[in-house]
């Protein structure tokens, strides 16, 4: 398996399907990753992340569908996965007695990790999340963010190709979700192919270079982000600011390019424009408009649709036909 | 391979938990404060009534030990992380059972044999019979406390909450463990120590394999 075939993807779901008793937690999902990519894996609470997480790291084992991995099915491979895979859970926990290093030594043996390079690794891993003047400190004295960046560290002991990261800010404090989100970074620029999970946007919009939104088990799109957002423009937006105050919606509501004005401030408008709305020719057109009623401008600013945006759309839009 | 990585991170593990420090030194304790407080044994040594607590006390917080220990690590996803490496469930398992009764053994045979210290001291080198007893007692807590481990093992698979798997593998541990010694009780003819081994090894393999069978079927 360490010996990859570029030109086909590192990692395929072919329609995956898995239930819980009645429940359906994933229904035909389907995508693909190629090596290098950041694959973010959107949804909400309960959307079935979790479990493609598990089935892709060989926790859960029984579903249907199939799993390629270097272009070889999972359930005949799963030895050959752990040597390739680095996972971090939402929510594993350590024996609470042993010290950070302890616990990597023992994931590192658990690895078959050469015993002569063991030590060496570990205090290379620390040192990448920054654990290290923490080595020697037992377990239950580290704060939530440094357990984070254990679980981090854990994960990349082996050298892993691939790097599964679940939910890897979830609860942390904003500090702490910087520092993870620079390491996430980091290994993505080392050419490292990682999934992540998450249920809050800006998190995955930063860094992922792929994403896939799911939504009661649903794979509801997978695309760059550049491609959502254009292919699910809501709505273009623009914010003007002015010299003075002013009063002009009212004038605003008769162009016919535009869906919605309001005041943001007493010299600043929010404007919408029509979804089936030219964006060029609304901005030319409302810039004349504004010079043509001798409007002193301050600020124009065209406000682009967040993946936000086209989150909510596919997900609430679906949430609500049920 | 990974059994023994296992195996000797779970005796790092136990042999300084709380439960084993009562062991390791309530147990020989125990052994000093018989004789101090029943000072007429009229002759039966302390290391028969030793071997007797010993069995008793030890086999309930082993089960306990083991069943909560189980419980709380399938609690917090401590399994995960070994999971997703090239180990066998069942060395997870096993590691565990072998490392607690381990140390069972160990806290055992010492508080047996300050026992048998103490009887040198105060009654003199024991008779043949009282040693023979001694050992008799051994084999039976061992045998009793291999079943208590091997519950206490069923039920932290089995049941998610630590405070249930405590109870349960207290109780159940201490019912099942007793069948190794009551065949004896009414059939003075049988052989004690046979007896115990032949009820005990048995049953303790049957848990262990249900255990086995049951957490290798446990979604994670």
């Amino acid at each position: 398996m360490s010996h990859m075939n570029l030109s086909e993807p590192l990692i395929e779901f072919r329609n995956v399907v898995k239930s819980y008793k009645n429940v359906l937690a994933l229904n035909n999902v389907s995508f693909s990753l190629n090596q290098g990519d950041i694959f973010g894996y959107i949804g909400p609470n309960g959307a079935g992340k979790s479990t493609t997480i598990k089935i892709m790291v060989g926790l859960i084992r029984d579903f249907s569908g199939t799993l390629l991995i270097n272009g070889k099915n999972i359930k005949s491979s799963y030895l050959e996965l752990f040597k390739i895979l680095g996972y971090h859970p939402q929510e594993a926990g350590f024996h609470r007695w042993k010290t950070v290093y302890q616990a990597l030594r023992t994931f590192g043996k658990l690895s078959k990790l050469e015993k002569r390079l063991l030590d060496s690794r570990i205090v290379e891993v620390l040192e990448f999340v920054n654990l290290k003047e923490v080595m020697n400190r037992k377990i239950i004295h580290l704060s939530g963010g440094m357990l984070q960046k254990l679980r981090l560290a854990q994960a990349l002991l082996g050298e892993p190709e691939i790097l599964v990261l679940d939910e890897p800010l979830t609860g942390l404090d904003p500090a702490s979700r910087y520092q993870i989100k620079n390491l996430i970074k980091k290994l993505a620029n080392s050419g490292k192919t990682i999934l992540f999970s998450s249920h809050i946007l800006s998190d995955v919009q930063d860094i992922a270079t792929k994403i896939g939104i799911l939504n009661l088990g649903n794979l509801v799109k997978v695309g760059r982000p550049s491609e959502l957002q254009s292919e699910y423009h809501v709505r273009n937006r623009i914010q003007i600011e002015f010299d003075n105050d002013i009063d002009i919606l009212d004038q605003l509501q008769n162009l016919n390019y535009i869906e919605q004005s309001e005041n943001k401030s007493a010299n600043v408008i929010l404007i919408s424009l029509k979804v089936e709305a030219d964006l060029d020719e609304s901005i030319h057109n409302l810039l004349q408009f504004l010079i043509d009623n001798k409007y002193k401008l301050r600020r124009f600013n065209l406000l682009t649709p967040s993946l936000e945006d086209v989150y909510l759309k596919l997900v609430q839009g679906e949430n609500n036909e049920l | 391979m990974s059994y023994r990585v296992l195996f000797f991170d779970e005796l790092k593990g136990f042999y300084k938990s709380k439960i084993m420090i009562i062991l390791w030194i309530g147990m020989p304790a125990l052994s000093i404060l018989i004789h101090y407080l029943i000072p007429s044994t009229e002759g039966f040594p302390v290391s028969s009534l030793v071997a007797v607590l010993v069995s008793n006390i030890s086999g309930m917080l082993s089960s306990a030990m083991i069943s909560t220990s189980i419980a709380n690590e399938k609690n917090n996803h401590v399994y995960d992380l070994i999971l997703m490496r090239p180990v066998k469930r069942y060395n997870i398992l096993l590691s565990k059972f072998c490392a607690v009764y381990l140390c069972l053994i160990i806290a055992t045979v010492i508080s047996l044999a300050l026992g048998l210290i103490i009887d040198i001291l105060t009654i003199g080198v024991p008779s043949q019979y009282f040693l023979e007893e001694t050992f008799k007692s051994l084999t039976i807590s061992l045998s009793a406390m291999a079943i208590s481990c091997s519950i206490g093992t069923f039920f932290g698979v089995s049941i998610s909450s630590i405070a249930a798997a405590a109870i349960l593998s207290v109780y159940v541990g201490n019912q099942v463990s007793a069948i190794a010694t009551l065949p004896v009780l009414f059939i003075e003819s049988l052989n004690s120590v046979l007896i115990a081994l032949l009820v005990a090894i048995p049953l303790t393999f049957t848990f262990l394999i249900i255990s086995l069978v049951m957490f290798s079927k446990k979604q994670f």
